[in-house]
Parts: C-alpha cells; sequence; structure tokens
C-alpha cells in the first residue's frame, strides 16, 4: 500500500482537490442573492456530488484498468442502450431528451457514454490483434464513435457530440495509424466548416443540416452585434463579466453580472462559471484555473507516456484529450471565441452526472498510472 | 503481452499532442489577458453602462425675506407617499408587477382614505421610463393621511414618505411683481442632462428676483447612482451627493410698508412705490392689481394662465415699473428747478396766471389762479404760471434735468420688465421727425405730452428733491448670504451722483410741495395727515382722446418734511383728480407710515440745521434756510 501511494499521481490529485474546492466556492458565488444570503443548497448538493465523484475515483484508481479490457464491447454497448432509452423515456426540457430522472436526481447519460466510447475506442486500438495501419481500422473507428455522435446529435445536444470528434481523431494519431488519411480528413472537415460559415453568412435562411437555434448560436458567433438581447446576451454578458473582472476582480461575492442578473441565473453556476470566476477574480484566479487544468491534462500525457500498456496510454490520452476539449471549448465559449455550446466545465460547473463520470474518467488515468512501467 | 511495432512510434506524437494542446490553453491565456488586462476599461465601461443610473436630485432653492427678516419666498416640503417597485416585483409579464403594486395602492387607501390616483396604465409608464426611482402614488398628502400610514401602515411593502421641496409665497398678492414666481426647469444645459439617466428638475426662477437671481438661488443639484439589476429594478444606491441649497436674498423691502401700501391703494388699479431717499431703498413697491404667485408653483394650468394673460385689468402687468404714464403736474416741482438754473431769478418771478392762456393760435382753458410765484403755483398747481416759466427757460433745459434726473431711462431696480418710458429730447425730435413748438414746451411744463414715466422713476426724482439732490438708483436687494455662508454680504447703495440745484431753488421747490399738503388751499390737502409735517404734489394727466375725461392721477409726497424718511410716488388709473383721488389714498398710506415713525422713535423734532446721524441733512421748512454741508464731489448738470 505504502508503495502505490508512492506511485501514485499526488500532483494530478493535488489539482483535481483544488478545482472540486473552487467549484463550491465559486457555485456558492453564483447562486449567491442580493440581500446578502444564498440559500446554499447548491453548493450543497455540488459537495455531495463532489465526495461521490471522490468516492468513484479512489475505487476506479484502485481497480486494474486492465481489468476493463475484457468488458469493453459490453460498456459500449451499455452507452449506446441508455443512449437509446434516453430518447424515448427521458426528460423532456426546452425540447431536448438528455436526462434519466430517478427520485429527483437527473442522470445525463451522453457523459458516460463518452467515457464508454474512449474506453472502448482504446481497448479496440489497444488490442494487438487490431491492424492500425489499415484503413479499415481507420474507418471502423469512426463508426465506433460515429454511433455515440448521432445519438447525442438526436438528443439535441450537438455540442457535446462534437467532443467525439477530437477525441477519436486523436486517439488514431496516438494509435500510430498513417497520418495521410488522418490529414486528408483533418483537410476536408477545415474545409467544410468554412464552407458552413461562409454559406451562414450569405445565407442564413437556407442551411440545409441545422436548426434554426444552432443556426442562431452560429450566426451570434459570427456577429457579436446580432441581437444582443436574444441569442447574442449569453455571450455579450459573459464577455462583459470576464473582460470587467481586471486584473484581479471585483472580489469574492461581488460579481455584479451576476448579482445583477446580467448572467443568467440559470447559467451562471453550470456552463458559466468561469465568467463567474472570472469576474470575481480577475485574471489571477481565470489563469490559476486554466493552470490547473494544464496540470490535469499533462499528467495524462505523462500517464500515457508511462503506461505498461497501449489500452492504459489511450485511455489517458483519451481521457486527457476529453477534458482538454471540454475546457477549452467552455472557456472558449465563455470569453467569445466560440459558439455558444452547452458544454460544461469539467469540476467546476454544478452537475451531478458529469462531476461523476469526470472523476471516474480521472480515476482510470490514476489507475494507468499507479500501473506504469517505471 | 506483445509488444506492438507501432509503438516505436507513440513517444514524439504523444509530445507533439500535448504540445498541441498546451498551446491551444496558451492560446485561451493570451485571450484571458487581453479580455481581462489590457481592455479592461471597455467591459468595465459596458457593464457600468447596463447597470449604473444617475439621477439627479434638484438643488434647495434659497429663500428671499424682506429687510426685517420676515420669508417673502419659502420652500414648503412636500409629502408625497411613494412606491418601490422591486420591492413588489413578481416574476413573470410586467402586468403580474402592476397586479402587486395596485394591490398595495388599495391598501395604503384603506389605511389613509385616500382616493387612488394611480392607474395601471400610470404604472406602467412608470415602468417603462423610470423603474429605478420610487412611484409616486400621492403627491402632497396632509399631516392627517400621514399619521395614518405612519400608524397602520407599517406592513405594507415597499412603500415609503417621500419629501419634496416646492416654493411658496406667503405673502403672494403683494409680492408677485417684485419677486416672480419660479416654475418647473427644463433640463437648462444639453451637456447637463445628457449625464443623468433620470433628471428629477428643481424650480427655476421664470420671473422677478426669481428669475433675476435665478443663479444665485438655485442650490447645487445633487446626485444618486442607482445600480439596477437585468430587469432594471433598483438593486442599491452605490453614491448619494447631497443636494446643496442656494444664496439667500435680503430686501430692502419693508412688508409693513408693503402692506400698507396694499391697504391705502384699496380697489383702485395703480401703483406705489416707496423708496428711502437717504439711499434709494425700495420700502415698497405695489401694483394693483395683483396676481397669486402660488398658483404657477410648480406649474400654471393654462386656464389659469389664460386667465391671467387677458384680463383686461392687467394683473401681471407691474405698473410700478412697466406702466408708462404721462406725469401731469407732479413734474413741475422739476420744471421749477430747471428754470431756476437758467434764472436764479425764476424763483421769486410772479406771473399772472389767468384761466385762459394764448398759445400762437391755440388757446388753452385751466383754472385762473392770479398773480403768483413759483412757491404758490406749485400749491395751486398754476399752469399758466409754469407755460411763462417753460417758455422763459427753454424746453432744452427742462429736457436735460428730466434725462439726468433719471427719467427716460431704465432707474436699474432689480425688477424685471423694466421700462424706460420717454423724454422727448433733441435726439428724439430728430428721429421722429417731429418740430417743436411753442404749444410742445407748455405741454412739458405740465407734465403732459411726450413725456412718459413710470412710477418708480417719479419716486426716484421725489426721493432726490427729498435728499437735496441726491440720485440714488432705488436698491431691492439689500444683501445677500452665499450658499453654504452664515452672514449675509451687504449690496452698496448706489448713489449716482448729484444734481446741480441750487439751495435756493431745492428750498422754494420743497416749499411749494410742503404748501400743497399743509396750506388749506393746497392741491393736496385731504392727504394732510395731523400731527405730520410733509410734502407732495399732486398731477393729473389726460391721456388718450382729448375730452373723453381719461385721467391717471398721482402724488408724490415726502416725508417728514425736514428729515425725509420716505419718497413716495402714488398712481391710480383712470381717477378724478390726483387731489381727490389720490389725496385720501395717500393719507392712509401716510398716517401708518407717521404711526410706524412714532412707535419706532424715528420721529426727531428738528432741532435748527444740521446733520442727521445718518449723515443726510436737515432741510429747513423756510424758503431760504437751506444750507449744505454735503460732500460730494461729483455734480451733475
Amino acid at each position: 500500500m505504502s508503495r502505490s501511494l508512492y506511485r501514485f499521481d499526488w500532483l494530478m490529485f493535488f489539482a483535481i482537490a483544488a478545482l472540486l474546492v473552487i467549484s463550491c466556492l465559486f457555485i456558492y458565488s453564483a447562486d449567491y442573492r442580493s440581500g446578502g444570503h444564498a440559500s446554499g443548497s447548491l453548493m450543497g448538493r455540488q459537495m455531495v456530488w463532489a465526495l461521490i465523484g471522490l468516492g468513484c475515483y479512489s475505487a476506479v484508481a484502485a481497480m486494474d484498468y486492465r481489468k476493463l479490457s475484457s468488458m469493453h464491447w459490453w460498456i459500449y454497448l451499455a452507452g449506446l442502450i441508455s443512449l437509446v432509452l434516453v430518447l424515448f423515456i427521458g426528460m423532456s426540457v426546452y425540447g431536448a431528451h438528455r436526462w434519466f430522472s430517478f427520485g429527483g436526481i437527473t442522470v445525463q447519460p451522453s457523459e458516460f457514454a463518452k467515457l464508454a466510447s474512449v474506453l472502448t475506442l482504446a481497448a479496440w486500438l489497444g488490442d494487438p490483434a487490431t491492424d492500425v495501419e489499415r484503413l479499415k481500422t481507420f474507418i471502423l473507428a469512426f463508426v465506433l464513435a460515429g454511433v455515440p455522435f448521432l445519438l447525442i446529435a438526436a438528443e439535441t445536444d450537438l455540442g457535446s457530440a462534437m467532443v467525439l470528434l477530437p477525441i477519436v481523431m486523436l486517439l488514431l494519431f496516438c494509435a500510430g495509424v498513417p497520418l495521410r488519411p488522418l490529414l486528408t480528413l483533418v483537410g476536408a472537415g477545415v474545409a467544410a466548416l468554412l464552407v458552413l460559415i461562409v454559406w451562414l453568412r450569405f445565407f442564413p435562411d437556407s442551411c440545409p443540416f441545422l436548426t434554426d437555434y444552432q443556426k442562431n448560436r452560429i450566426l451570434v458567433y459570427l456577429n457579436v452585434n446580432q441581437d444582443p438581447l436574444g441569442a447574442g446576451w449569453n455571450k455579450l454578458q459573459s464577455q462583459i463579466a470576464v473582460g470587467s473582472g481586471g486584473l484581479f476582480g471585483k472580489g469574492y461575492l461581488k460579481g455584479t453580472q451576476n448579482i445583477l442578473g446580467f448572467l443568467p441565473r440559470t447559467v451562471a453556476p453550470t456552463d458559466f462559471i468561469y465568467s463567474v470566476v472570472a469576474e470575481e477574480s480577475g485574471f489571477a484566479g481565470s489563469a490559476l484555473l486554466l493552470g490547473l487544468y494544464t496540470m490535469i491534462v499533462v499528467r495524462c500525457m505523462r500517464a500515457a507516456v508511462v503506461a505498461r500498456d497501449t489500452f492504459g496510454r489511450l485511455l489517458a490520452a483519451g481521457v486527457g484529450v476529453l477534458i482538454f476539449s471540454h475546457v477549452f471549448v467552455n472557456i472558449a465559449m465563455t470569453i467569445g471565441l466560440m459558439p455558444i455550446t452547452g458544454l460544461p466545465l469539467p469540476l467546476m460547473s454544478y452537475g451531478g452526472t458529469f462531476m461523476v463520470s469526470t472523476m471516474t474518467a480521472l480515476g482510470l488515468v490514476q489507475s494507468v498510472y499507479l500501473r506504469r512501467r517505471i | 503481452m506483445r509488444i506492438r511495432r507501432t509503438d516505436r512510434h507513440y513517444m514524439p506524437r504523444i509530445v507533439l499532442m500535448t504540445g498541441g494542446m498546451l498551446l491551444a490553453f496558451l492560446v485561451l491565456g493570451i485571450s484571458l489577458w487581453r479580455l481581462q488586462v489590457t481592455n479592461m476599461s471597455t467591459f468595465e465601461n459596458r457593464q457600468q453602462i447596463q447597470s449604473l443610473r444617475r439621477v439627479r436630485l434638484p438643488g434647495i432653492r434659497g429663500k428671499i425675506y424682506d429687510r426685517n427678516g420676515l420669508c417673502l419666498a419659502d420652500n414648503r416640503p412636500v409629502y408625497s407617499i411613494a412606491l418601490f417597485l422591486e420591492d413588489v416585483r413578481r416574476a413573470g409579464p410586467w402586468s403580474r408587477t402592476v397586479d402587486g403594486a395596485m394591490e398595495v395602492i388599495d391598501k395604503v387607501a384603506n389605511v389613509t382614505g385616500l382616493k387612488p390616483e394611480m392607474d395601471r396604465a400610470g404604472i406602467m409608464k412608470h415602468i417603462r421610463l423610470r423603474l429605478p426611482l420610487p412611484l409616486v402614488l400621492w403627491n402632497d398628502i396632509g399631516p392627517q393621511s400621514m399619521a395614518r400610514l405612519a400608524e397602520l401602515g407599517h406592513d405594507i411593502p415597499g412603500v415609503d414618505v417621500y419629501t419634496q421641496a416646492t416654493r411658496i409665497y406667503p405673502y403672494s398678492p403683494y409680492t408677485s411683481h417684485l419677486l416672480g414666481y419660479v416654475g418647473r426647469a427644463d433640463p437648462d444645459t444639453m451637456n447637463e442632462e445628457k449625464n443623468y439617466s433620470y433628471y428629477l428638475p428643481e424650480m427655476n426662477g421664470r420671473a422677478g428676483l426669481e428669475k433675476l437671481f435665478d443663479p444665485f438661488l438655485r442650490g447645487e443639484a445633487g446626485g444618486m447612482l442607482v445600480q439596477i439589476d437585468v430587469s432594471g429594478y433598483r438593486h442599491g444606491e452605490l453614491a448619494h451627493r447631497t443636494p446643496k441649497a442656494g444664496g439667500d436674498l435680503k430686501l430692502t423691502l419693508d412688508m409693513e410698508v408693503q402692506l400698507l401700501a396694499r391697504k391705502a391703494l384699496g380697489e383702485h388699479k395703480g401703483a406705489v412705490v416707496v423708496l428711502d431717499p437717504n439711499n434709494g431703498d425700495v420700502l415698497a413697491m405695489l401694483s394693483a392689481p395683483g396676481f397669486d404667485a402660488n398658483r404657477f408653483v410648480p406649474y400654471i394650468t393654462s386656464k389659469d394662465w389664460k386667465l391671467l394673460s387677458e384680463d383686461p385689468e392687467k394683473p401681471l402687468l407691474n405698473r410700478a415699473v412697466a406702466g408708462v404714464y404721462p406725469p401731469g403736474s407732479i413734474f413741475k416741482p422739476l420744471v421749477g428747478l430747471a428754470a431756476a438754473m437758467v434764472n436764479p431769478e425764476a424763483l421769486h418771478t410772479v406771473y399772472d396766471s389767468p384761466s385762459v392762456f394764448r398759445i400762437g393760435r391755440r388757446v388753452v382753458h385751466t383754472t385762473g389762479h392770479g398773480e403768483v410765484d413759483m412757491r404758490e403755483a406749485l400749491k395751486v398747481s398754476a399752469n399758466v404760471y409754469f407755460f411763462k416759466t417753460a417758455l422763459a427757460c427753454g424746453p432744452d433745459i427742462i429736457l436735460r434735468q428730466a434725462l439726468t434726473a433719471g427719467l427716460g431711462k431704465k432707474t436699474g431696480v432689480e425688477v424685471d420688465f423694466e421700462q424706460s418710458g420717454l423724454v422727448p429730447d433733441e435726439k428724439w425730435q430728430q428721429e421722429n421727425k417731429k418740430g417743436w413748438s411753442d404749444g410742445d414746451t407748455c405741454n412739458l411744463a405740465i407734465g403732459q405730452g411726450y413725456l412718459g414715466v413710470t412710477p418708480i422713476q417719479m419716486a426716484m426724482l421725489t426721493a432726490t428733491i427729498a435728499n437735496g439732490g441726491y440720485l440714488y438708483r432705488p436698491r431691492l436687494v439689500q444683501a445677500y448670504r452665499e450658499p453654504g455662508s452664515d452672514t449675509y454680504s451687504p449690496n452698496p447703495e448706489d448713489r449716482i451722483g448729484k444734481m446741480s440745484w441750487s439751495d435756493a431753488a431745492l428750498a422754494t421747490v420743497r416749499g411749494g410741495m410742503h404748501d400743497v399738503i399743509m396750506e388749506p388751499d393746497g392741491t393736496g390737502t385731504r392727504a394732510a395727515v395731523d400731527g405730520l409735517d410733509f410734502a407732495g404734489k399732486t398731477g393729473t394727466a389726460e391721456y388718450g382722446v382729448k375730452g373723453e375725461g381719461d385721467k391717471q392721477t398721482w402724488m408724490i409726497a415726502f416725508a417728514p418734511f425736514d428729515n425725509p424718511q420716505y419718497a413716495i410716488a402714488m398712481l391710480i388709473e383712470d381717477g378724478n383728480t390726483g387731489g381727490t383721488t389720490v389725496g385720501p389714498c395717500l393719507k392712509i398710506l401716510m398716517k401708518g407710515l407717521y404711526e410706524k415713525m412714532k412707535r419706532e422713535g424715528r420721529l426727531v423734532q428738528r432741532s435748527g440745521v444740521g446733520r442727521q446721524e445718518s449723515g443726510f441733512p436737515t432741510i429747513g421748512k423756510n424758503k431760504n434756510d437751506f444750507s449744505n454741508h454735503w460732500k460730494k464731489p461729483e455734480v451733475l448738470s
């Protein structure tokens, strides 16, 4: 035991613990109401979720990740089934079917499905029987990721589904597939994106693939001033919140954008928690947060380097990319670099499912790290 | 486990991946720096624009007092019941908040017994335009409603009593021409308004002293920085600057004299000006009919305005300074003084003053008085005597003296709408291409014709005759107190100069004026007061179409004769004659002044020739007992 404690990645653990503490503090602040009292209930629940997350983290870290290698198809199947089920018996919120409801607790299966996809892809690509140099493997990997992608997109959660794209690409890259098809695909993707943007710019009314809602978000991103009171509101208010924070911020519980309700109260503790931190603690705080995430991502990649086997390496790298994608998209959205997508910030945003799935994923990395070669 | 071939390549690929991700985070970090540090002010500014509202609080207007400290223009608190809408806000459509407000209005109405004045449309308008400000439900509530609200209304949410100041003129109908009035100000400078989200206007002076001294009286506006939430409700007050009070004015006006003048004028239409001949202080200035300036605050209804402005009696006209009238016989003392400047012998010249007088081909019918000298002629107001005197000295000296004595131009008293009147001097004759005939000279001799004067000009002339030739600008403001100061700074008296009248001429003219009142056959005996020795002159001027009997009736007077403390001009429009119409009115005023002087111990018995405490001359009753001890460098001619 003392040996495994010695091998434990304390650096990553401290970064995680620090983020959890900061999360609870700023969810309290985001929930803070005028008149000087906050219910504290959001923070309390987030603390419970954080503790549950820590439990999952410890349990998964203690478990040998290699045991999962043999059951990865079952995990993948379970993920797909939950995604299908949520489409039919899930809770409908504003037309989106993303949640199961179990006696007051809502669970978002897409978060688990994404982790399941990472695990499956890592296990399958890590299998010596899979020849990564063959085009078939390349295509199959996209099919493996494509099924959950389409199911999640069908929940009208395109933003969340999109995260699968960098994951599958970088896992293939990491697994050592030839560069040519990968680069071709990246080139085609970038070209398609450009076509889409140009199309939306000039013919915003006739776009075959996107719903009005998605189209609006992209249009808002393309033009800041379009409809600042409608779809552009959150983006504008989030930018104002972050920008007015300055170097050291307005002080804890003094973020007026949040208190006065300009940053909508429904999103302040969840998707826009980073705005709250940035406004109240300024560049100092937002950079610290970015540093902690960098630490976590770097330690994931470190685990990939020192992993005992390819499965472990791809698992750690996949989790790293998963965390990175969420963090990058969320922060970029918060500061107006990317269109608004409903991607939460790992370990920070209020929400139980995502907390547990993120902690489980990080637990897997710890498990890989504990059982490393050297 | 079999080691895969490709495993050899993983290291550079992982390093590359990590590097890419670090680069992406670096981009975020740089963006954050630019957003939060480089462009902070832009976003801070935007944040303030959307969440801060500047509210201007009106300044507190200074007060105006009479010379004894009686407040003539005061600030009265107005208590209003206001509702802070953020305390009754409800989620959902605005109409739900309006429901909440209506419920509160009903509750307050039940408690106070007031009839609701605010309706749903009014509340919606307030929400649209002034949401962060309290909504005034009832304006100017009485003490009873206040007490009921304080006792029973403490659990009604969001309701508070809100105090504003408004102007009140306690002596209004008698002071309105002088003080003027205030109205709710428009935001005057465009720059100032732009700085405020909500501009609560103050009152600004629209007429009279309120207008002339508006920048001085007007206080300094305060302000309030209100933080609003995303719905526009007031969230809190970030800063508060208390408005400051403006300066106070102390007038030379003596309200007691002003009320006496009011009493003296009775129901007549006219004007009274009472000056202190020793310094030009305006002790009373009244124009009748008057109007209630309180009706102008905070604004006058268009109906009331129409009523006032179209009234044929012209209550808005300040007849004391803006009414131009022919002076009639009250001009004669000046004719006598002017004639004596050309020929000192004129004082003693005796002319026959018959009832028929021929000027060229024109025949004038008037009252006959036989052989009279100047003193006698003044006493009985002998027209023909002054025709002959004026023809002897020529019109130029009379016109020049009239101009020098302050006729034909504004006196500069601190009242607006003052008129200059008209002295038809050479310049005027040239400009209007009027030839000058002996008939014009005769008209001038008895204060008729082209001559036009205002009551204040005549009071000023009377004061100059009373004090021995010193010309003072009539002064209405005695002292002023700067904002924030405890003490008054005097507004110094303004001695314009000294008339170059000889002592003998003054003595003769003053003597004649004395006889007008004090001798049984004087024209002004109806004004005489038992025990008070004073001087005066009557005047009756025809105007309009000759023979229709439209007459302006005048009296000028100064009292006491040997120690003048009051110089008076009294005009009554459409009277009969100066002696019969104005005489009894002047008597009422003089009687009051006499009693006031007695009460205040200011009736000093004449003790020979000498200077009074005030440094002003005692002027003898006898024709030649007129000593000159005064130092005055500047002599006007």
